[in-house]
């Protein structure tokens, strides 16, 4: 029979054996103990054999009876048996004599040898509300549980339920933590074994970053002068988690010591991804770009296990050569040799562009992604700048075209470049105090580029003036970039302004040289003077990038006819 | 990087870069001047407009009480600014000889 739930006055000797249990509810915080003490305090309570307490697992619709630690626990659908009849009506069920009833399922007893004598099964309903499980009591000791148990069994099913609630809650808090720890070990290990520094290689810039999304990616680079050359990778595992983390900083380790045992690109290679296939798991593998620089006759040899595309911007042509892999991902399966590594050479201003994939695919709220498109059009209308430019540049980008849209996979960017003999650039803070090292630099690029320093006046001229116009009027906070360009018969000076908005400096009025003094002001003369003195003098603006472009150029013949 | 201070007879020494960081001080030094003052160009290296700035207040105070600043001993290479600025009609300039 079925009983609607009863509000009976309790006895105080009910209420102080209900108090007890709830004393007892409250120290377990782990789920097995506190299934064993709701268990207990049941059967003390309502004078039972014996015990048991279903679970409800929502997501897959099923009540679960942890029978013992190491046990595979009984699973039943939710609809089932007694149990199940309960769980949907969330009432008591008091069955008196369980083998007249159709819905009792005799089998436990034949497999136990014990008999169900009588039966009450619970709904445990937590304070929120929520279904917790179920919970049966078999066997009054001295007869059949009667509308008294059935009132107190209600008491005491709600102390258990907001028990058992409070120890799946705290349960679901302590695995997600140590899951977090889990993650942040794995992941200070892979940052650990980043290069800290970039190398320092004459007749090139190198520059490379890491960022890191929320969960682990398997992102990983490296850059490093070894007997063999500069060692450039950048390498990516399969999948998110711990797991890949932990590969690629294996993977680095692997391949730093087969360069330091004095292995060649084709043996680190091969070595790599024949002990990589040994031990890494079935489904896991990791794309990588390897590659040695000779910097003394500027050769770039590489193998690409399935890392692409990799991209070489030549600055003659200004355009890109792109390379596929050259074989499988790393650890995807041994392979008995590798076909030739490929070769390529570098040239003056050339740039070796390698970037992960969490670049390329990083979305923005319409679901687009940035693609190998914007990354190459940032790094050619950078190619003048720096390694360091270019990558701030790239990075500034991939967050700005993400309009607020998570990280979904690790970032990272390898930059590779050859120095341009015939430019000098450098990059100096928005502030006045800057001139002096713009002098020095100057200075050492006209020494450097060979450049005639009966033009050296109107370089500085022009950078002064342009620079102090960017201090006095312009919005952004990033550095300045100032380079000087050897070009034929003299000197091309350009000012790079990233963030400022539009003013075209060669619009700008002339200053009427002939009034008399007391109507004579000082402003305007700086860009009065560049006009007169330039060659050519053009400004261009960029509105995509906000970027900002002065270029002067002065040569020696335009120094005819003044002092 | 810039000096400026009291030469021998009265001029005004001056050496070194007049920009837009060294103007300051540089104003603030001849703001004291009186009179009639030759400034002792032959150690200037550079200026810019802010320091052509400098001059000009300079002269249009000295102008307004009878005075004026001469300047001495320019460097060839710094008269095309003040040509094409106009500022050598505004100045007495000797030339470096």
């Amino acid at each position: 029979m079925t009983t609607a739930v009863q509000h009976r006055p309790l006895s105080a000797a009910d209420l102080e054996a209900i108090l007890d249990v709830t004393k007892a509810l409250a120290a377990p915080f782990d789920l097995m103990t506190m299934l064993g003490e709701v268990v207990a305090a049941a059967k003390q309570v309502l004078r039972a054999e014996r015990g048991s307490v279903w679970l409800y697992d929502e997501p897959r619709g099923e009540l679960v009876l942890e029978v013992a630690t190491g046990i595979r626990p009984v699973r039943v659908p939710w609809q089932a048996g007694l149990v199940g009849a309960c769980a949907r009506s969330r009432r008591i069920i008091n069955v008196p004599d369980c083998y007249a009833d159709a819905r009792f399922d005799a089998s436990v007893d034949k497999t136990s040898g014990y008999r169900t004598r009588c039966m009450l099964t619970l709904p445990l309903v937590d304070h929120k509300d929520v279904l917790v499980g179920v919970m049966q009591v078999l066997n009054k000791i001295d007869g059949v549980f009667d509308v008294d148990d059935e009132a107190l069994a209600t008491a005491l099913a709600a102390q258990c339920a907001v028990a058992l609630s409070r120890v799946r809650m705290m349960s679901a808090v302590i695995e997600g933590e140590k899951m977090r720890q889990a993650l942040e070990m794995a992941r200070e290990v892979q940052m650990s074994t980043l290069p800290g520094t970039m190398p320092s290689v004459p007749g090139y810039d190198v520059c490379a970053t890491f960022r890191p999304a929320d969960l682990t990616g398997g992102d990983t680079f490296d850059l490093a002068l070894l007997d063999q050359g500069l060692l450039v990778v950048l390498g990516d595992a399969t999948g998110h988690g711990i797991a890949p983390a932990l590969s690629v900083t294996q993977m680095q380790a692997m391949l730093r010591m087969a360069f330091r045992l004095g292995a060649d690109l084709e043996t680190a290679f091969l070595q790599l991804n024949n002990r990589l296939a040994e031990t890494l798991a079935e489904d896991r593998f990791i794309t990588a770009f390897i590659g040695l620089l000779d910097p003394a006759t500027h050769v770039l040899r590489f193998h690409s296990g399935g890392q692409g595309p990799i991209l070489c911007y030549r600055a003659a042509t200004r355009d890109f050569e792109r390379y596929k892999p050259t074989s499988f991902p790393l650890g995807a399966m041994e392979v008995p040799s590798l076909r030739a590594p490929v070769s390529l050479t570098m040239h003056a201003g050339d740039v070796l562009v390698l970037v992960s994939d969490g670049i390329y695919e990083q979305e923005n709220p319409r679901g687009e992604a940035f693609g190998e498109a914007r990354v190459t059009s940032l790094i050619e209308a950078d190619r003048e700048a720096s390694a360091a430019v270019m990558l701030a540049r790239v990075l500034d980008a991939v967050h700005a075209f993400a309009e607020g849209a998570p990280q979904a996979d690790d970032m990272t960017i390898v930059l590779l470049k050859r120095h341009d003999a015939s430019v000098a650039v450098g990059e100096f803070d928005r502030t006045i105090d800057a001139l002096d090292p713009i002098v020095a630099f100057t200075a050492e690029a006209f020494a450097r580029l060979s450049l005639d320093d009966r033009l050296r006046t109107r370089v500085d001229l022009a950078v002064e003036e342009l620079f102090t116009n960017m201090v006095k009027y312009g919005r952004g906070s990033a550095p300045v970039q100032v380079r000087l360009r050897a070009v034929d018969g003299g000197v091309e000076v350009s000012l790079i302004d990233s963030d400022g908005a539009p003013f075209d400096v060669t619009k700008a009025p002339d200053v009427d040289i002939d009034k008399p003094i007391e109507e004579r002001e000082p402003g305007g003369l700086g860009l009065h003077l560049l006009k007169r003195m330039a060659d050519r003098f053009d400004y261009d603006y960029a509105p995509a990038t906000g970027r900002s472009l002065i270029t002067v150029r002065f040569s020696v013949a335009g120094l005819a006819g003044c002092g | 990087m810039l000096s400026i201070e009291e030469g021998h007879g009265g001029a005004v020494v001056i050496v070194g870069r007049l920009d837009a960081a060294e103007a300051a001080s540089a104003q603030a030094f001849l703001d004291q001047v009186k009179g009639t003052v030759t400034l002792d160009c032959t150690g200037l290296d550079y200026i810019s407009s802010a320091g052509l700035g400098v001059l000009l207040k300079t002269q249009k105070r000295l102008l307004g009480v009878n005075g004026k600043l001469r300047l001495a001993g320019l460097k060839p290479h710094l008269l095309d600014v003040f040509t094409y600025s106009g500022f050598d009609q505004l100045f007495e300039i000797d030339r470096a000889s």
